[in-house]
Protein backbone atom coordinates (compact mmCIF):
# COMPACT_ATOMS: atom_id res chain seq x y z
CA UNK A 1 0.00 0.00 0.00
CA UNK A 2 1.49 3.32 -1.05
CA UNK A 3 -0.78 5.76 0.77
CA UNK A 4 -2.94 5.24 3.82
CA UNK A 5 -4.99 7.99 5.42
CA UNK A 6 -6.39 6.99 8.80
CA UNK A 7 -9.02 8.76 10.89
CA UNK A 8 -7.99 12.16 9.57
CA UNK A 9 -9.55 15.36 10.90
CA UNK A 10 -8.65 18.81 9.61
CA UNK A 11 -9.81 22.12 11.01
CA UNK A 12 -9.85 25.63 9.59
CA UNK A 13 -9.79 27.49 12.88
CA UNK A 14 -12.75 26.13 14.82
CA UNK A 15 -14.52 24.83 11.72
CA UNK A 16 -14.05 21.16 10.99
CA UNK A 17 -13.26 20.81 7.28
CA UNK A 18 -12.54 17.07 7.27
CA UNK A 19 -13.70 14.42 9.69
CA UNK A 20 -12.72 10.82 10.05
CA UNK A 21 -11.20 10.42 6.60
CA UNK A 22 -10.02 6.93 5.79
CA UNK A 23 -8.67 6.02 2.41
CA UNK A 24 -5.92 3.97 0.86
CA UNK A 25 -4.07 3.78 -2.43
CA UNK A 26 -2.01 0.97 -3.91
CA UNK A 27 0.99 1.41 -6.20
CA UNK A 28 0.01 2.14 -9.77
CA UNK A 29 -3.60 2.92 -8.85
CA UNK A 30 -5.64 5.96 -9.80
CA UNK A 31 -8.29 7.01 -7.33
CA UNK A 32 -10.65 9.90 -7.95
CA UNK A 33 -12.17 12.09 -5.27
CA UNK A 34 -15.62 13.19 -6.37
CA UNK A 35 -18.07 15.47 -4.63
CA UNK A 36 -19.87 18.77 -4.74
CA UNK A 37 -18.14 22.09 -4.07
CA UNK A 38 -17.15 22.40 -0.44
CA UNK A 39 -17.06 18.67 0.16
CA UNK A 40 -13.42 18.84 1.29
CA UNK A 41 -11.65 17.33 -1.70
CA UNK A 42 -9.03 20.05 -2.13
CA UNK A 43 -8.58 20.25 1.65
CA UNK A 44 -7.73 16.55 1.66
CA UNK A 45 -5.14 16.93 -1.10
CA UNK A 46 -3.58 19.94 0.60
CA UNK A 47 -3.33 18.02 3.87
CA UNK A 48 -1.59 15.09 2.21
CA UNK A 49 0.73 17.56 0.44
CA UNK A 50 1.70 19.22 3.72
CA UNK A 51 0.02 22.59 3.31
CA UNK A 52 -2.42 21.86 6.11
CA UNK A 53 -1.77 20.09 9.37
CA UNK A 54 -4.33 17.56 10.53
CA UNK A 55 -5.75 17.98 14.00
CA UNK A 56 -6.09 14.23 14.32
CA UNK A 57 -5.22 11.09 12.46
CA UNK A 58 -2.31 9.89 10.36
CA UNK A 59 -1.08 9.85 6.79
CA UNK A 60 1.29 7.04 5.87
CA UNK A 61 3.24 7.23 2.64
CA UNK A 62 5.20 4.10 1.79
CA UNK A 63 4.55 3.07 5.41
CA UNK A 64 6.17 6.25 6.77
CA UNK A 65 4.11 8.86 8.63
CA UNK A 66 4.11 12.20 6.83
CA UNK A 67 1.37 14.15 8.58
CA UNK A 68 2.72 17.51 9.68
CA UNK A 69 5.67 17.47 7.26
CA UNK A 70 6.39 20.72 5.44
CA UNK A 71 5.49 20.83 1.73
CA UNK A 72 9.09 20.81 0.49
CA UNK A 73 9.83 17.67 2.48
CA UNK A 74 6.70 15.96 1.16
CA UNK A 75 7.72 16.92 -2.37
CA UNK A 76 11.22 15.54 -1.95
CA UNK A 77 9.76 12.26 -0.65
CA UNK A 78 8.10 11.78 -4.03
CA UNK A 79 4.65 13.33 -3.72
CA UNK A 80 3.81 16.08 -6.19
CA UNK A 81 0.81 18.33 -6.12
CA UNK A 82 -0.73 19.90 -9.23
CA UNK A 83 -2.81 22.84 -8.06
CA UNK A 84 -6.30 23.57 -9.27
CA UNK A 85 -5.62 27.13 -10.40
CA UNK A 86 -3.15 26.20 -13.18
CA UNK A 87 -0.73 28.85 -12.02
CA UNK A 88 2.74 28.53 -13.41
CA UNK A 89 5.58 30.92 -12.62
CA UNK A 90 4.34 33.31 -15.24
CA UNK A 91 7.34 35.68 -15.24
CA UNK A 92 9.72 32.79 -15.87
CA UNK A 93 10.09 31.18 -19.26
CA UNK A 94 8.74 27.69 -19.88
CA UNK A 95 12.33 26.40 -19.80
CA UNK A 96 12.96 28.12 -16.46
CA UNK A 97 9.77 26.63 -15.03
CA UNK A 98 11.10 23.20 -15.94
CA UNK A 99 14.64 23.93 -14.69
CA UNK A 100 13.27 25.08 -11.36
CA UNK A 101 11.49 21.76 -10.87
CA UNK A 102 14.51 19.74 -11.97
CA UNK A 103 17.16 21.13 -9.63
CA UNK A 104 15.86 19.78 -6.29
CA UNK A 105 15.42 16.32 -7.79
CA UNK A 106 18.90 16.20 -9.32
CA UNK A 107 17.34 15.11 -12.61
CA UNK A 108 19.15 16.51 -15.65
CA UNK A 109 17.36 19.51 -17.11
CA UNK A 110 17.68 18.03 -20.60
CA UNK A 111 15.89 14.86 -19.42
CA UNK A 112 13.16 16.93 -17.79
CA UNK A 113 12.63 18.89 -20.99
CA UNK A 114 12.48 15.64 -22.99
CA UNK A 115 9.89 14.32 -20.58
CA UNK A 116 7.64 17.30 -21.14
CA UNK A 117 8.12 17.28 -24.91
CA UNK A 118 7.09 13.62 -24.91
CA UNK A 119 3.83 14.68 -23.30
CA UNK A 120 3.35 17.70 -25.54
CA UNK A 121 5.73 18.04 -28.50
CA UNK A 122 4.33 21.45 -29.42
CA UNK A 123 5.87 22.88 -26.23
CA UNK A 124 9.21 22.92 -28.08
CA UNK A 125 8.53 26.25 -29.77
CA UNK A 126 7.37 27.78 -26.48
CA UNK A 127 10.43 26.90 -24.40
CA UNK A 128 11.90 30.40 -24.33
CA UNK A 129 8.59 32.23 -24.08
CA UNK A 130 7.30 33.53 -20.79
CA UNK A 131 4.90 31.07 -19.24
CA UNK A 132 2.24 33.74 -18.85
CA UNK A 133 1.65 33.47 -22.60
CA UNK A 134 0.57 29.83 -22.40
CA UNK A 135 -3.06 28.83 -22.82
CA UNK A 136 -4.91 27.12 -19.96
CA UNK A 137 -4.39 23.69 -21.49
CA UNK A 138 -0.71 24.30 -22.15
CA UNK A 139 -0.24 25.43 -18.55
CA UNK A 140 -1.94 22.33 -17.27
CA UNK A 141 0.29 20.10 -19.38
CA UNK A 142 3.35 22.03 -18.22
CA UNK A 143 2.24 21.63 -14.60
CA UNK A 144 1.64 17.91 -14.97
CA UNK A 145 4.93 17.49 -16.82
CA UNK A 146 6.73 19.51 -14.16
CA UNK A 147 5.19 17.35 -11.47
CA UNK A 148 6.61 14.26 -13.17
CA UNK A 149 10.18 15.53 -12.96
CA UNK A 150 12.33 13.41 -10.70
CA UNK A 151 10.02 10.41 -11.11
CA UNK A 152 7.69 10.92 -8.19
CA UNK A 153 5.77 8.06 -6.65
CA UNK A 154 2.45 9.84 -6.17
CA UNK A 155 0.69 12.65 -8.00
CA UNK A 156 -2.06 14.67 -6.38
CA UNK A 157 -3.96 16.46 -9.13
CA UNK A 158 -6.67 18.96 -8.34
CA UNK A 159 -9.33 19.28 -11.06
CA UNK A 160 -7.08 18.82 -14.10
CA UNK A 161 -9.83 19.48 -16.65
CA UNK A 162 -11.60 22.42 -15.03
CA UNK A 163 -12.22 25.30 -17.42
CA UNK A 164 -10.66 23.56 -20.41
CA UNK A 165 -12.09 22.89 -23.85
CA UNK A 166 -13.10 19.39 -24.94
CA UNK A 167 -10.03 18.96 -27.15
CA UNK A 168 -7.62 19.87 -24.38
CA UNK A 169 -9.49 17.69 -21.89
CA UNK A 170 -8.96 14.78 -24.26
CA UNK A 171 -5.21 15.54 -24.48
CA UNK A 172 -4.87 15.73 -20.72
CA UNK A 173 -6.90 12.58 -20.27
CA UNK A 174 -4.59 10.78 -22.69
CA UNK A 175 -1.59 11.96 -20.68
CA UNK A 176 -3.09 10.68 -17.44
CA UNK A 177 -4.23 7.39 -18.92
CA UNK A 178 -0.70 6.84 -20.34
CA UNK A 179 0.70 7.26 -16.84
CA UNK A 180 -1.67 4.72 -15.31
CA UNK A 181 0.05 1.70 -13.92
CA UNK A 182 3.41 3.46 -13.79
CA UNK A 183 2.41 6.14 -11.34
CA UNK A 184 -0.09 6.35 -8.52
CA UNK A 185 -2.49 9.26 -8.57
CA UNK A 186 -5.15 10.86 -6.41
CA UNK A 187 -7.24 13.06 -8.64
CA UNK A 188 -9.97 15.46 -7.63
CA UNK A 189 -12.39 15.74 -10.54
CA UNK A 190 -15.90 17.08 -11.06
CA UNK A 191 -16.28 15.89 -14.64
CA UNK A 192 -17.79 12.44 -14.15
CA UNK A 193 -17.24 11.29 -17.74
CA UNK A 194 -13.53 11.96 -17.24
CA UNK A 195 -13.63 10.11 -13.90
CA UNK A 196 -15.19 7.13 -15.63
CA UNK A 197 -12.25 6.86 -17.99
CA UNK A 198 -9.46 7.46 -15.46
CA UNK A 199 -10.34 5.95 -12.15
CA UNK A 200 -9.65 2.52 -10.76
CA UNK A 201 -11.60 3.44 -7.65
CA UNK A 202 -13.72 6.41 -6.65
CA UNK A 203 -14.30 8.02 -3.28
CA UNK A 204 -17.43 10.11 -2.98
CA UNK A 205 -17.02 12.96 -0.49
CA UNK A 206 -19.81 14.86 1.21
CA UNK A 207 -19.61 17.57 3.88
CA UNK A 208 -16.02 16.85 4.85
CA UNK A 209 -16.30 13.09 5.03
CA UNK A 210 -16.04 10.02 2.82
CA UNK A 211 -19.58 9.08 1.88
CA UNK A 212 -18.82 6.03 -0.20
CA UNK A 213 -15.99 4.10 -1.79
CA UNK A 214 -16.75 2.63 -5.21
CA UNK A 215 -14.43 -0.06 -6.56
CA UNK A 216 -16.83 -1.71 -9.02
CA UNK A 217 -15.56 -0.91 -12.52
CA UNK A 218 -19.02 -1.37 -13.95
CA UNK A 219 -20.38 1.41 -11.76
CA UNK A 220 -17.35 3.67 -12.33
CA UNK A 221 -17.64 3.38 -16.09
CA UNK A 222 -21.16 4.76 -15.96
CA UNK A 223 -21.01 8.42 -15.07
CA UNK A 224 -24.79 8.40 -14.52
CA UNK A 225 -24.34 5.84 -11.78
CA UNK A 226 -21.71 8.01 -10.11
CA UNK A 227 -23.92 11.05 -10.29
CA UNK A 228 -26.60 9.28 -8.33
CA UNK A 229 -24.30 9.23 -5.32
CA UNK A 230 -23.70 13.00 -5.30
CA UNK B 1 12.32 39.97 -35.89
CA UNK B 2 13.54 40.28 -32.30
CA UNK B 3 17.12 41.32 -31.73
CA UNK B 4 18.62 39.79 -28.62
CA UNK B 5 21.78 41.05 -27.04
CA UNK B 6 23.15 38.55 -24.57
CA UNK B 7 25.15 39.97 -21.72
CA UNK B 8 27.29 37.44 -19.92
CA UNK B 9 28.40 40.10 -17.46
CA UNK B 10 31.58 41.18 -19.23
CA UNK B 11 29.69 43.46 -21.60
CA UNK B 12 27.91 45.11 -18.69
CA UNK B 13 31.18 45.66 -16.86
CA UNK B 14 32.64 47.40 -19.88
CA UNK B 15 29.57 49.58 -20.37
CA UNK B 16 29.43 50.53 -16.71
CA UNK B 17 33.13 51.35 -16.55
CA UNK B 18 32.97 53.48 -19.70
CA UNK B 19 29.81 55.19 -18.53
CA UNK B 20 31.25 56.26 -15.24
CA UNK B 21 34.56 57.32 -16.73
CA UNK B 22 32.62 59.58 -19.08
CA UNK B 23 30.47 60.84 -16.23
CA UNK B 24 33.57 61.55 -14.17
CA UNK B 25 35.07 63.51 -17.03
CA UNK B 26 31.87 65.48 -17.53
CA UNK B 27 31.26 66.28 -13.87
CA UNK B 28 33.84 65.71 -11.16
CA UNK B 29 35.76 62.66 -10.03
CA UNK B 30 34.82 63.15 -6.38
CA UNK B 31 31.12 63.50 -7.11
CA UNK B 32 31.15 60.53 -9.47
CA UNK B 33 32.78 58.46 -6.74
CA UNK B 34 29.78 59.33 -4.57
CA UNK B 35 27.49 58.18 -7.36
CA UNK B 36 29.34 54.89 -7.69
CA UNK B 37 29.17 54.13 -3.98
CA UNK B 38 25.46 54.88 -3.95
CA UNK B 39 24.95 52.60 -6.96
CA UNK B 40 26.57 49.74 -5.06
CA UNK B 41 24.11 50.38 -2.25
CA UNK B 42 21.18 50.38 -4.68
CA UNK B 43 22.39 47.08 -6.18
CA UNK B 44 22.44 45.53 -2.70
CA UNK B 45 18.99 46.83 -1.90
CA UNK B 46 17.56 45.78 -5.24
CA UNK B 47 18.75 42.19 -4.84
CA UNK B 48 16.22 41.94 -2.02
CA UNK B 49 13.50 44.18 -3.44
CA UNK B 50 13.64 43.76 -7.18
CA UNK B 51 14.75 40.15 -7.43
CA UNK B 52 13.16 38.61 -4.35
CA UNK B 53 10.24 40.96 -3.99
CA UNK B 54 10.83 42.04 -0.38
CA UNK B 55 10.77 45.78 0.27
CA UNK B 56 12.91 46.89 3.19
CA UNK B 57 12.41 50.27 4.89
CA UNK B 58 15.56 49.79 6.91
CA UNK B 59 18.47 49.08 4.58
CA UNK B 60 20.43 52.02 5.94
CA UNK B 61 21.09 49.73 8.90
CA UNK B 62 23.40 47.60 6.75
CA UNK B 63 24.98 50.57 5.00
CA UNK B 64 25.64 52.04 8.43
CA UNK B 65 26.85 48.73 9.86
CA UNK B 66 29.45 48.54 7.15
CA UNK B 67 30.40 52.16 7.65
CA UNK B 68 30.72 51.87 11.41
CA UNK B 69 32.49 48.52 11.31
CA UNK B 70 35.08 49.99 8.97
CA UNK B 71 35.28 53.22 10.94
CA UNK B 72 35.68 51.55 14.33
CA UNK B 73 38.38 49.29 12.98
CA UNK B 74 40.33 52.24 11.62
CA UNK B 75 39.86 54.29 14.79
CA UNK B 76 40.93 51.58 17.19
CA UNK B 77 43.18 49.14 15.30
CA UNK B 78 44.53 49.22 11.75
CA UNK B 79 44.18 52.06 9.25
CA UNK B 80 44.50 49.78 6.24
CA UNK B 81 41.59 50.71 3.93
CA UNK B 82 41.33 47.29 2.29
CA UNK B 83 41.05 45.61 5.68
CA UNK B 84 38.48 48.24 6.62
CA UNK B 85 36.42 47.36 3.54
CA UNK B 86 36.60 43.66 4.35
CA UNK B 87 35.62 44.24 7.97
CA UNK B 88 32.82 46.52 6.82
CA UNK B 89 31.40 43.81 4.57
CA UNK B 90 31.69 41.26 7.38
CA UNK B 91 29.99 43.68 9.77
CA UNK B 92 27.01 44.04 7.47
CA UNK B 93 26.93 40.32 6.80
CA UNK B 94 26.92 39.56 10.51
CA UNK B 95 24.07 41.94 11.20
CA UNK B 96 22.14 40.45 8.28
CA UNK B 97 22.87 36.91 9.44
CA UNK B 98 21.67 37.61 12.98
CA UNK B 99 18.54 39.53 12.03
CA UNK B 100 17.71 37.44 8.97
CA UNK B 101 16.07 34.48 10.75
CA UNK B 102 13.54 36.85 12.29
CA UNK B 103 13.10 39.23 9.40
CA UNK B 104 12.69 36.83 6.48
CA UNK B 105 9.76 35.11 8.12
CA UNK B 106 7.76 38.28 7.50
CA UNK B 107 6.26 39.42 4.23
CA UNK B 108 4.79 42.59 2.79
CA UNK B 109 4.35 45.54 5.12
CA UNK B 110 5.58 43.52 8.11
CA UNK B 111 8.88 42.87 6.39
CA UNK B 112 9.29 46.52 5.51
CA UNK B 113 8.50 47.71 9.02
CA UNK B 114 10.55 45.12 10.89
CA UNK B 115 13.58 46.30 8.94
CA UNK B 116 12.72 49.90 9.81
CA UNK B 117 12.43 48.96 13.46
CA UNK B 118 15.85 47.33 13.48
CA UNK B 119 17.26 50.33 11.66
CA UNK B 120 15.89 52.57 14.39
CA UNK B 121 17.55 50.38 17.00
CA UNK B 122 20.84 50.53 15.14
CA UNK B 123 20.59 54.30 14.85
CA UNK B 124 19.97 54.60 18.57
CA UNK B 125 22.92 52.37 19.37
CA UNK B 126 25.25 54.43 17.19
CA UNK B 127 23.92 57.79 18.35
CA UNK B 128 23.43 57.16 22.06
CA UNK B 129 24.10 53.73 23.53
CA UNK B 130 27.60 53.28 22.13
CA UNK B 131 28.42 56.97 21.75
CA UNK B 132 31.58 56.40 23.78
CA UNK B 133 32.93 54.33 20.90
CA UNK B 134 31.12 55.81 17.90
CA UNK B 135 31.48 59.44 18.79
CA UNK B 136 27.73 59.88 19.08
CA UNK B 137 26.32 62.73 17.03
CA UNK B 138 29.78 63.93 16.01
CA UNK B 139 30.84 60.58 14.68
CA UNK B 140 34.42 59.55 14.07
CA UNK B 141 36.99 61.39 12.03
CA UNK B 142 39.27 58.88 10.33
CA UNK B 143 42.62 58.67 8.67
CA UNK B 144 43.39 55.87 6.30
CA UNK B 145 46.87 54.73 5.47
CA UNK B 146 48.10 54.45 1.93
CA UNK B 147 48.99 51.03 0.69
CA UNK B 148 52.10 50.89 -1.51
CA UNK B 149 50.19 50.17 -4.73
CA UNK B 150 47.04 52.05 -3.77
CA UNK B 151 47.20 55.70 -2.82
CA UNK B 152 43.59 56.27 -1.87
CA UNK B 153 44.30 59.88 -0.95
CA UNK B 154 44.51 60.47 -4.69
CA UNK B 155 40.91 61.03 -5.86
CA UNK B 156 41.56 59.38 -9.22
CA UNK B 157 42.96 56.28 -7.57
CA UNK B 158 40.03 56.05 -5.21
CA UNK B 159 37.65 56.63 -8.11
CA UNK B 160 39.29 53.70 -9.89
CA UNK B 161 38.99 51.54 -6.79
CA UNK B 162 35.30 52.26 -6.28
CA UNK B 163 34.62 51.76 -9.98
CA UNK B 164 36.35 48.41 -9.75
CA UNK B 165 34.19 47.58 -6.72
CA UNK B 166 31.03 48.52 -8.61
CA UNK B 167 32.03 46.41 -11.62
CA UNK B 168 32.85 43.51 -9.33
CA UNK B 169 29.50 43.83 -7.57
CA UNK B 170 27.65 44.07 -10.85
CA UNK B 171 29.45 41.03 -12.27
CA UNK B 172 28.80 38.98 -9.15
CA UNK B 173 25.11 39.86 -9.15
CA UNK B 174 24.83 39.29 -12.88
CA UNK B 175 26.17 35.77 -12.53
CA UNK B 176 24.02 35.17 -9.46
CA UNK B 177 20.75 36.40 -10.94
CA UNK B 178 21.37 34.57 -14.23
CA UNK B 179 21.99 31.30 -12.41
CA UNK B 180 19.43 28.77 -11.10
CA UNK B 181 19.61 30.70 -7.83
CA UNK B 182 18.30 33.75 -9.67
CA UNK B 183 15.46 31.73 -11.17
CA UNK B 184 14.52 30.56 -7.70
CA UNK B 185 14.55 34.12 -6.35
CA UNK B 186 12.12 35.19 -9.04
CA UNK B 187 9.94 32.19 -8.30
CA UNK B 188 9.90 33.09 -4.59
CA UNK B 189 8.97 36.63 -5.52
CA UNK B 190 6.09 35.41 -7.63
CA UNK B 191 4.75 32.56 -5.51
CA UNK B 192 6.72 31.30 -2.55
CA UNK B 193 4.25 28.53 -1.70
CA UNK B 194 4.62 26.97 -5.13
CA UNK B 195 8.39 27.17 -4.88
CA UNK B 196 8.15 25.27 -1.57
CA UNK B 197 6.06 22.63 -3.15
CA UNK B 198 8.59 22.03 -5.88
CA UNK B 199 10.98 21.08 -3.09
CA UNK B 200 12.81 24.25 -2.07
CA UNK B 201 13.45 25.33 1.48
CA UNK B 202 12.58 28.90 0.61
CA UNK B 203 13.35 30.16 4.13
CA UNK B 204 17.00 29.17 3.68
CA UNK B 205 17.28 30.93 0.33
CA UNK B 206 15.54 34.04 1.61
CA UNK B 207 17.98 34.19 4.51
CA UNK B 208 21.00 33.75 2.22
CA UNK B 209 19.73 36.52 -0.07
CA UNK B 210 19.13 38.78 2.91
CA UNK B 211 22.72 38.27 4.05
CA UNK B 212 24.07 38.90 0.54
CA UNK B 213 21.99 42.07 0.26
CA UNK B 214 23.16 43.32 3.65
CA UNK B 215 26.79 42.52 2.78
CA UNK B 216 26.70 44.48 -0.47
CA UNK B 217 25.01 47.41 1.28
CA UNK B 218 27.71 47.27 3.97
CA UNK B 219 30.34 47.22 1.22
CA UNK B 220 28.95 50.55 0.03
CA UNK B 221 28.94 51.87 3.58
CA UNK B 222 32.58 50.97 4.11
CA UNK B 223 33.54 52.68 0.85
CA UNK B 224 31.57 55.75 1.88
CA UNK B 225 33.51 55.90 5.15
CA UNK B 226 36.79 55.90 3.25
CA UNK B 227 35.47 58.43 0.74
CA UNK B 228 34.49 60.95 3.39
CA UNK B 229 37.14 60.00 5.97
CA UNK B 230 34.51 60.02 8.65
CA UNK B 231 31.47 58.17 9.83
CA UNK B 232 28.55 59.61 11.73
CA UNK B 233 24.91 58.71 12.45
CA UNK B 234 23.76 60.03 9.08
CA UNK B 235 25.27 56.84 7.62
CA UNK B 236 22.68 54.79 9.51
CA UNK B 237 19.84 57.32 9.60
CA UNK B 238 16.47 55.60 8.97
CA UNK B 239 15.03 58.68 7.26
CA UNK B 240 17.53 58.21 4.44
CA UNK B 241 16.04 54.88 3.41
CA UNK B 242 13.80 56.78 1.05
CA UNK B 243 16.85 57.57 -1.11
CA UNK B 244 17.66 53.99 -2.01
CA UNK B 245 13.99 53.10 -2.47
CA UNK B 246 13.47 56.02 -4.83
CA UNK B 247 16.58 55.12 -6.76
CA UNK B 248 15.45 51.52 -7.25
CA UNK B 249 12.01 52.62 -8.38
CA UNK B 250 13.33 55.32 -10.72
CA UNK B 251 15.76 52.99 -12.44
CA UNK B 252 13.55 49.93 -12.51
CA UNK B 253 13.50 47.28 -9.84
CA UNK B 254 14.68 43.78 -10.58
CA UNK B 255 17.25 44.78 -13.14
CA UNK B 256 20.94 45.46 -12.51
CA UNK B 257 21.20 48.18 -15.13
CA UNK B 258 18.03 49.68 -13.69
CA UNK B 259 19.56 49.81 -10.21
CA UNK B 260 22.67 51.61 -11.52
CA UNK B 261 20.65 53.95 -13.70
CA UNK B 262 18.36 54.69 -10.79
CA UNK B 263 21.30 55.37 -8.51
CA UNK B 264 22.84 57.79 -10.98
CA UNK B 265 19.51 59.48 -11.69
CA UNK B 266 18.77 59.98 -8.03
CA UNK B 267 22.21 61.39 -7.34
CA UNK B 268 22.00 63.72 -10.34
CA UNK B 269 18.65 65.00 -9.12
CA UNK B 270 19.76 65.46 -5.52
CA UNK B 271 23.14 66.95 -6.40
CA UNK B 272 22.34 69.17 -9.36
CA UNK B 273 18.65 69.89 -9.37
CA UNK B 274 18.93 71.10 -5.79
CA UNK B 275 21.01 74.03 -7.06
CA UNK B 276 18.15 75.32 -9.18
CA UNK B 277 15.00 74.19 -7.39
CA UNK B 278 14.82 75.01 -3.66
CA UNK B 279 12.29 72.28 -2.94
CA UNK B 280 13.82 69.61 -5.11
CA UNK B 281 12.36 66.88 -2.92
CA UNK B 282 8.94 67.94 -4.17
CA UNK B 283 10.12 67.42 -7.74
CA UNK B 284 11.33 63.98 -6.72
CA UNK B 285 7.96 63.18 -5.19
CA UNK B 286 6.18 64.29 -8.36
CA UNK B 287 8.60 62.26 -10.48
CA UNK B 288 7.87 59.23 -8.37
CA UNK B 289 4.11 59.69 -8.80
CA UNK B 290 4.56 59.84 -12.56
CA UNK B 291 6.73 56.72 -12.47
CA UNK B 292 4.33 54.75 -10.31
CA UNK B 293 1.28 55.59 -12.41
CA UNK B 294 2.76 55.83 -15.87
CA UNK B 295 6.18 54.16 -16.02
CA UNK B 296 5.94 51.36 -13.50
CA UNK B 297 8.95 49.54 -14.82
CA UNK B 298 11.22 52.49 -14.20
CA UNK B 299 13.59 54.11 -16.68
CA UNK B 300 15.44 50.95 -17.68
CA UNK B 301 12.32 48.82 -17.77
CA UNK B 302 10.67 51.26 -20.15
CA UNK B 303 13.77 51.45 -22.34
CA UNK B 304 13.65 47.65 -22.66
CA UNK B 305 9.91 47.70 -23.45
CA UNK B 306 10.38 50.28 -26.20
CA UNK B 307 13.38 48.37 -27.59
CA UNK B 308 11.41 45.12 -27.66
CA UNK B 309 8.39 46.66 -29.33
CA UNK B 310 10.54 48.34 -31.97
CA UNK B 311 12.57 45.23 -32.79
CA UNK B 312 9.48 43.05 -32.89
CA UNK B 313 7.67 45.38 -35.29
CA UNK B 314 10.86 45.80 -37.32
CA UNK B 315 10.79 49.54 -36.66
Amino acid sequence: MLLAVNDLDVHYGHAKALHNINLHLFKGEVICMVGRNGAGKTTLLKTIAGFLKPSQGSILFDKKPIQGFVPEKVSLMGIRYVFQDKRVFSELTVRENIELAAYPTKEKVSDSIKRILNLYPRMDVLMDSKAKGLSGGQRQILLIGRALIGEPKLLLIDEPTEGLSAGIIEEILNVIVRMKGQLSMVIVEQNLSVVSRMADRVYIMKEGGIFKEINDRAVIEQSNALEAYL
Amino acid sequence: MTTKIRDSGALGVILIALGFILLGSATSIHRTTDFIIFCIFVLGFDLLYGHMGRLSFGHMLFFGSGAYAAGLLVRYTTTNPLVAILVGICGGALVGAILGPVVVRATGACFALINLAFNQVGYFLALVAFAKFTGGEDGLSLTFSNIPFLNIANPKVFFGLTLFCLCLTYYFLKRLTSSPYGILLRAIRENETRAQFIGYNTYRYKWITFVLSSSISAFAGALATINYSYVNPSFIDPTRNVEVIFAALIGGAGNLYGAILGGVSYMLISNYLARYIPRWEMFLGLALLVLVFKFREGIWGNIISVWKSRTQTGG
